[in-house]
C-alpha cells in the first residue's frame, strides 16, 4: 500500500518531464510517421491516404538519391577523421609537456562558438579573397575555390566541422585516458623508440568505452549537420553538399511538400539508427 | 636528456596544434576591432592579419543598435528561461526517479532517458509543423519549450540524487516535511554541483541551437543571435566588421559561462561519456 502511494507521488514529480517527453518527442515522431503516409490532394481538398506513395516518390527522385549518396560519403569520411584526430590530440594533451594545459584550452575554445556562428566565420575564411587563400598564397600554393568546387566542398565542410567538434570529443577521451593509472601511462611512455606505438597499444584498449561513445555520438551529430550547409553552400555546387538534413528542410519549407519531407525525416532517422546499430555490432564483435 | 627532449617536442607539437585551432578566432577578434572596409585589406598574410595596432570599438557600438544586438538579448532571455524552467522540470523528474521505491522505476527511467536521446534536430521539422498549428511560431514559449526537457540533465541529476542518504530524508519526514519539502530543502541544496552541470547542459543546448529558432522564431521581435548573424552574413553588402563583432559576442558569452563553471562542465562531460 505504501509503495503504491510512493509511485503516485513519484509520478507527480515526473509529470512535467513526461508531458514534455510526450508532446515534444513522442508525438512529433509518431506524427512524422503517420503524415508520411498521407498526401495533400488538390482535387479532394485536404489530405488523403497515400500509402507508400511519398516514399516511392522520394526513391525515384534524383536529387534525393544524390542527397543520400552525399550523406553516406560524408559520414564515411568525417567520422573516422574526427574520432582519430580527437584520440591523437587527447593522447598528445595528456602527456607531461610544457604548456600542455594552455594548448589544450586553445583546441577546446571553438566548442563555445555556436555551430551557426562558426559557419558564418568560415564563410568569410573560405571566400575567394578570404583567410584560407591568404594562407595558401603565403605558402606559395595556388588559390583554391573551396566551397564553389564540387570536389572541395565536402572536405571544406569537414575541416570546419572538425574545428568545431574535435575539441569537444577530445574532452571525453581525455577524461577516459585520465582514468588510466598514471604509472601505466608513464611506463608506456618512457620506453624510448617505440614509445608512440606503445602509447597507442596500451592506451587504446583502455579507452574503448569513451571511444565507442564518441564514435556513436559523433556519427549521430554528423548525420544531422545543417547550419554549415544552409549558411555556406545551400547544398551546392550541383548538390554536392546537399546533406539529408538540409534536403529535408528545403523539401518542407522551400518546395513546401510537407508530407514528402516527413517521409524523408523517417528515412533519415531510420538511416541513423541503422548506422548506429551497425557500429554497436562492430564494436561488440571486436571484443 | 632524452625524456626532456621528448617533452619539448611534444610541447612544440601541442603548441602548433593549439595555435592552428586558435587562429580563426584570433582573426575574428582582430577584425571585429577594425572597420569592416578593412577586413580584406590585410589578407596578404602578415602579422597584421592577426593583430590590430589601432583597435576601435566602433563595430561593437554599432552592434548595440543592430538586429544582431537585439537578437543577442533575445538569446540571453530564451537561454535564461530555458535554464530556470528546465532545471525545475529536470530536477523534479530526477527526484521522482531517485527518491521513491516503486515498481517500474527502472522502466520509466529507461523510457525517459532513451526518448530524450533521440536527437532533437531530427524531429524539429515535424515538431515545427505542430507548433505552427498551435500558433506557437514567433513566440518565446515556442522557442523555450523544446529545450526544457533534457535527458542528459535528468540522467546527471538522478545519478547525483541517488547518492543522498535515505536517513536524511527520513529525518526530514519526521520533522514534518512533505515530499516537496524534502525535494526543496534537502535534495536541491545538497546538489549544487549537479544542478550547475545540468544547467550548463540546458544553457549550451539552447544557446547553440539553430535549426529550431530558424523554423520557429524569425520575426524581428523573436529572432535569436545565430539566426540574425547568419542573415546579416547572407546580405549582399554585409558589413563584415559588424559580422565579426557579432560572432565575438555570441562566442564570448557562452565562453564566460563555461569558464566560470569550468569544473562542473568538465565533470558533466566526463560523467556522461564514461557511464
Amino acid at each position: 500500500m505504501r509503495k503504491r502511494g510512493q509511485g503516485l507521488i513519484a509520478l507527480a514529480f515526473l509529470a512535467p518531464a513526461l508531458l514534455c517527453l510526450a508532446v515534444l518527442r513522442i508525438v512529433p515522431a509518431i506524427s512524422a510517421v503517420v503524415e508520411s503516409f498521407y498526401a495533400e490532394s488538390l482535387l479532394r481538398g485536404g489530405r488523403v491516404f497515400a500509402g507508400l506513395g511519398n516514399y516511392t516518390d522520394l526513391v525515384s527522385n534524383k536529387d534525393f538519391r544524390q542527397a543520400v549518396g552525399v550523406t553516406l560519403l560524408f559520414t564515411v569520411l568525417v567520422n573516422p577523421i574526427q574520432v582519430v584526430v580527437s584520440f591523437l590530440l587527447a593522447v598528445l594533451f595528456t602527456q607531461r609537456a610544457m604548456g600542455s594545459k594552455l594548448w589544450r584550452t586553445l583546441v577546446i575554445l571553438p566548442i563555445a562558438t555556436p555551430p551557426a556562428v562558426s559557419a558564418v566565420i568560415w564563410s568569410v575564411i573560405y571566400r575567394p579573397d578570404g583567410l584560407a587563400n591568404g594562407v595558401l598564397e603565403r605558402l606559395g600554393l595556388p588559390v583554391q575555390p573551396f566551397l564553389t568546387s564540387s570536389g572541395q566542398v565536402l572536405p571544406s565542410l569537414i575541416v570546419l566541422l572538425s574545428w568545431i567538434g574535435v575539441g569537444y570529443w577530445m574532452l571525453f577521451l581525455i577524461a577516459g585516458i585520465q582514468e588510466v593509472p598514471v604509472e601505466v601511462r608513464e611506463a608506456a611512455l618512457l620506453d624510448g623508440a617505440s614509445a608512440w606505438r606503445r602509447m597507442v597499444s596500451v592506451i587504446l584498449p583502455l579507452v574503448r568505452r569513451p571511444l565507442a561513445f564518441v564514435l556513436v555520438a559523433d556519427t549521430v551529430s554528423n548525420l544531422l549537420v545543417f547550419a554549415p550547409v544552409q549558411i555556406l553552400t545551400k547544398g551546392g555546387p550541383n548538390g554536392n553538399s546537399n546533406l539529408l538534413m538540409y534536403d529535408v528542410y528545403t523539401r518542407a519549407y522551400a518546395i513546401g511538400d510537407i508530407h514528402v519531407a516527413q517521409a524523408e525525416v523517417v528515412i533519415l532517422v531510420a538511416l541513423t539508427l541503422a548506422i548506429v546499430a551497425g557500429q554497436f555490432r562492430l564494436l561488440r564483435g571486436d571484443q | 636528456m632524452k625524456p626532456r627532449l621528448q617533452s619539448l617536442s611534444l610541447s612544440v607539437l601541442g603548441g602548433v596544434v593549439g595555435i592552428l585551432f586558435f587562429l580563426p578566432l584570433l582573426w575574428v577578434l582582430t577584425n571585429s576591432l577594425r572597420p569592416g572596409s578593412e577586413t580584406f585589406a590585410h589578407l596578404t598574410l602578415s602579422w597584421r592579419t592577426f593583430f590590430e595596432l589601432k583597435p576601435t570599438l566602433h563595430n561593437y557600438s554599432a552592434l548595440l543598435s543592430s538586429d544582431v544586438g537585439r537578437a543577442t538579448l533575445n538569446s540571453i532571455l530564451v537561454s535564461a528561461a530555458t535554464v530556470v524552467i528546465g532545471l525545475a522540470v529536470c530536477a523534479s523528474a530526477a527526484f521522482g526517479l531517485a527518491a521513491f521505491e516503486y515498481r517500474g522505476r527502472g522502466l520509466v527511467f529507461g523510457i525517459v532517458v532513451l526518448s530524450f536521446l533521440v536527437p532533437f534536430d531530427a524531429i524539429a521539422i515535424p515538431l515545427s509543423t505542430m507548433f505552427r498549428d498551435w500558433q506557437l511560431t514567433n513566440t518565446f514559449t515556442g522557442l523555450v519549450l523544446p529545450g526544457i526537457g533534457n535527458g542528459m540533465a535528468i540522467f546527471l541529476l538522478r545519478q547525483f540524487f541517488l547518492g543522498i542518504p535515505a536517513e536524511l530524508v527520513e529525518a526530514g519526514r519526521l520533522d514534518g516535511l512533505g515530499w516537496f519539502g524534502v525535494f526543496r530543502w534537502i535534495y536541491l541544496p545538497l546538489s549544487r554541483p549537479a544542478l550547475i552541470g545540468a544547467g550548463l547542459m540546458l544553457f549550451l543546448f539552447q544557446w547553440q541551437s539553430y535549426v529550431w529558432p530558424l523554423l520557429i522564431g524569425t520575426d524581428a521581435k523573436h529572432i535569436l543571435g545565430p539566426v540574425a548573424l547568419s542573415n546579416l552574413q547572407g546580405q549582399n553588402f554585409a558589413d563584415y566588421g559588424l559580422v565579426f563583432a557579432g560572432a565575438v559576442v555570441l562566442t564570448v558569452i557562452p565562453l564566460m559561462v563555461i569558464a566560470g563553471f569550468q569544473r562542473y562542465f568538465v565533470q558533466s562531460v566526463a560523467s556522461s561519456g564514461l557511464k
